[in-house]
């Protein structure tokens, strides 16, 4: 197996944890983006600033946010727990900690959902053994009714009061970090982290839900765009193509399109842990792009899922168009500027850059990447072959 | 070090960390790929590997992962999304006869 291309996995345990733990959180979120992006476009429709205006459709936007997509993550987090049985119970004990509370509770609902399914594990554990043959449904339908009876009131008497707090004080936490335009330090953590393959566990786990609670207040948020803007990574494969390892260059468009269209921006990372270095790049991006999201006052109302330009689009606030876009453009021509500064401008590899239009906005390298598409798409087999030893001794 | 004849596979497994995006892109390309094997291609967040793949296939990054998830089971980990050498072998291996060592 340890052949040159696929060195012997390394990578701490203590990496693995967190991204096991991440991966938990982000479990319990991902399967429900749809509802999600349901829910994020009526808000956008209906709302009293939205588009289309429209009360008795605006009825909907409350119950969805703050009983459904809770319930729903509750469900999500007992079924990872402890399949079918786990689900209805993680459901009804979300149920607890989502009424009288004033915030979407997605943290309570990724808390107890999980919480009240190992309950009934243990449980199911414990009398399974004992069952008399022919009480089976019976004993199963109470246990799981026992259970989640009372991690309901749990939820409403302990857990939930305790969530509210924490999300309080997240939420203002995160409002200071705004108010003294702290935010975009955040990219120095979030982008390293995203190319290890936290960007779930980053924007569902933690970013999402603190979103969320500040969407509901003020009709957007920033946080929402911290991890998925696709811009930093743009602006790292057009420096790739334009001067990365020559062998590299010919994948990099479909990586673009795939990128910044598709919305996996897993597609990046590798070029990244290729030339650890280039994480200056995507950080300085990713930096400059939260800037601009502060300065021009940006936000989107729901959470976009994949970090696609379309996902984009659909879930911008009427009129926040130019923010949301300046932000992405200024992040893709910082990351892009500083990539290529240490890509030497393609000198470094002992190779001319044969493109010496530096200053190359995202939009026109767009134009080239559509059109090469096709005709590289058979042969990155064989291309990507050459390139990783080629990268090794650059 | 386990390993497996490229003709024994019947299920390969292509995870990534949610089960959603990565995995699935490269799942529909292989799965075009080896269009007339009778191997099966599917895509599973990498904490949740179904205990009967013959192959599991995804980054490095999260190799640790799948094998705390998949012990025992053939897992070839690989770099780039688009054309890594390792993932081409397998098709190869499969399609040509061969072994495929993880």
């Amino acid at each position: 197996m340890a052949t040159p291309y696929t060195p012997t996995v390394h990578g701490t345990g203590v990496r693995a944890t967190i991204q096991r733990f991440g991966g938990h959180l982000a479990g319990m979120i991902m399967p429900n983006i749809g509802a999600f992006i349901a829910w994020g476009l009526i808000t956008a429709l209906f709302i009293p600033t939205g588009w289309m205006p429209n009360k008795a459709l605006a009825e909907l936007v409350d119950p969805i946010i703050k009983v459904l997509l809770p319930v729903l993550i509750g469900y999500t987090g007992g079924r990872m727990v402890h399949a079918q049985r786990g689900a209805v119970v993680g459901a009804v004990a979300t149920m607890g900690v989502v009424v009288g509370a004033d915030v979407p509770m997605f943290l309570g609902a990724m808390i107890i959902g999980p919480l009240a399914a190992l309950i009934l594990k243990y449980v199911d554990r414990f009398t399974s053994e004992r069952t008399r043959a022919g009480f089976e449904m019976l004993v199963d339908n109470f246990t799981a009714g026992i259970v989640g009876a009372v991690t309901a009131i749990a939820g409403v008497l302990a857990i939930g009061p305790v969530v509210e707090k924490f999300t309080d004080v997240a939420g203002s936490g995160v409002e200071w970090l705004i108010a003294h335009s702290l935010l975009p330090i955040a990219s120095v953590i979030i982008e390293p982290a995203k190319v290890l393959f936290l960007n779930n566990a980053i924007n569902h786990g933690v970013l999402g839900p603190l979103g969320v609670a500040e969407s509901v207040k003020h009709g957007k948020s920033i946080l929402f765009m911290l991890e998925s803007n696709p811009g930093p990574g743009l602006g790292l494969l057009i420096a790739y193509l334009l001067f990365g390892p020559r062998s590299l260059r010919p994948s990099t468009p479909a990586a673009m399109i795939i990128h910044f269209f598709g919305g996996i921006h897993e597609i990046y990372f590798p070029y990244v842990l290729m030339k650890p270095r280039l994480i200056l790049a995507v950080v300085a991006g990713g930096a400059a792009g939260v800037l601009t999201f502060l300065v021009t006052g940006a936000g989107l109302v729901a959470t976009p899922s994949p970090g696609s330009i379309f996902a984009y689009m659909a879930v911008t606030p009427k009129g926040g168009w130019f923010g949301v876009i300046a932000g992405i453009v200024v992040a893709t021509a910082v990351s892009f500027a500083v990539a290529a500064a240490l890509l030497g401008f393609g000198r470094a590899n002992g190779d001319k850059a044969d493109d010496p239009a530096q200053d190359a906005v995202p939009h026109d390298t767009d134009d080239t990447t559509t059109s090469t598409n096709d005709d590289n798409r058979d042969t990155t087999g064989e291309t990507a072959a050459e390139s990783v030893p080629a990268t090794k001794e650059a | 070090m386990s390993s497996i004849e490229g003709k024994d596979v019947r299920k390969l497994i292509v995870a990534c960390d949610a089960g959603m995006g990565s995995s699935v892109m490269l799942a529909s390309t292989l799965r075009r790929q080896l269009k007339g094997t009778p191997v099966s291609v599917e895509h599973t967040p990498v904490n949740s590997i179904p205990g009967d793949a013959d192959v599991v296939v995804c980054h490095t990054g999260l190799a640790d992962r799948a094998r705390a998830s998949a012990p025992g089971v053939v897992l070839v980990p690989f770099q780039v999304f688009i054309g890594d050498p390792a993932v081409a072998r397998i098709v190869t291996a499969i399609k040509n006869g061969g072994t495929i060592d993880g």
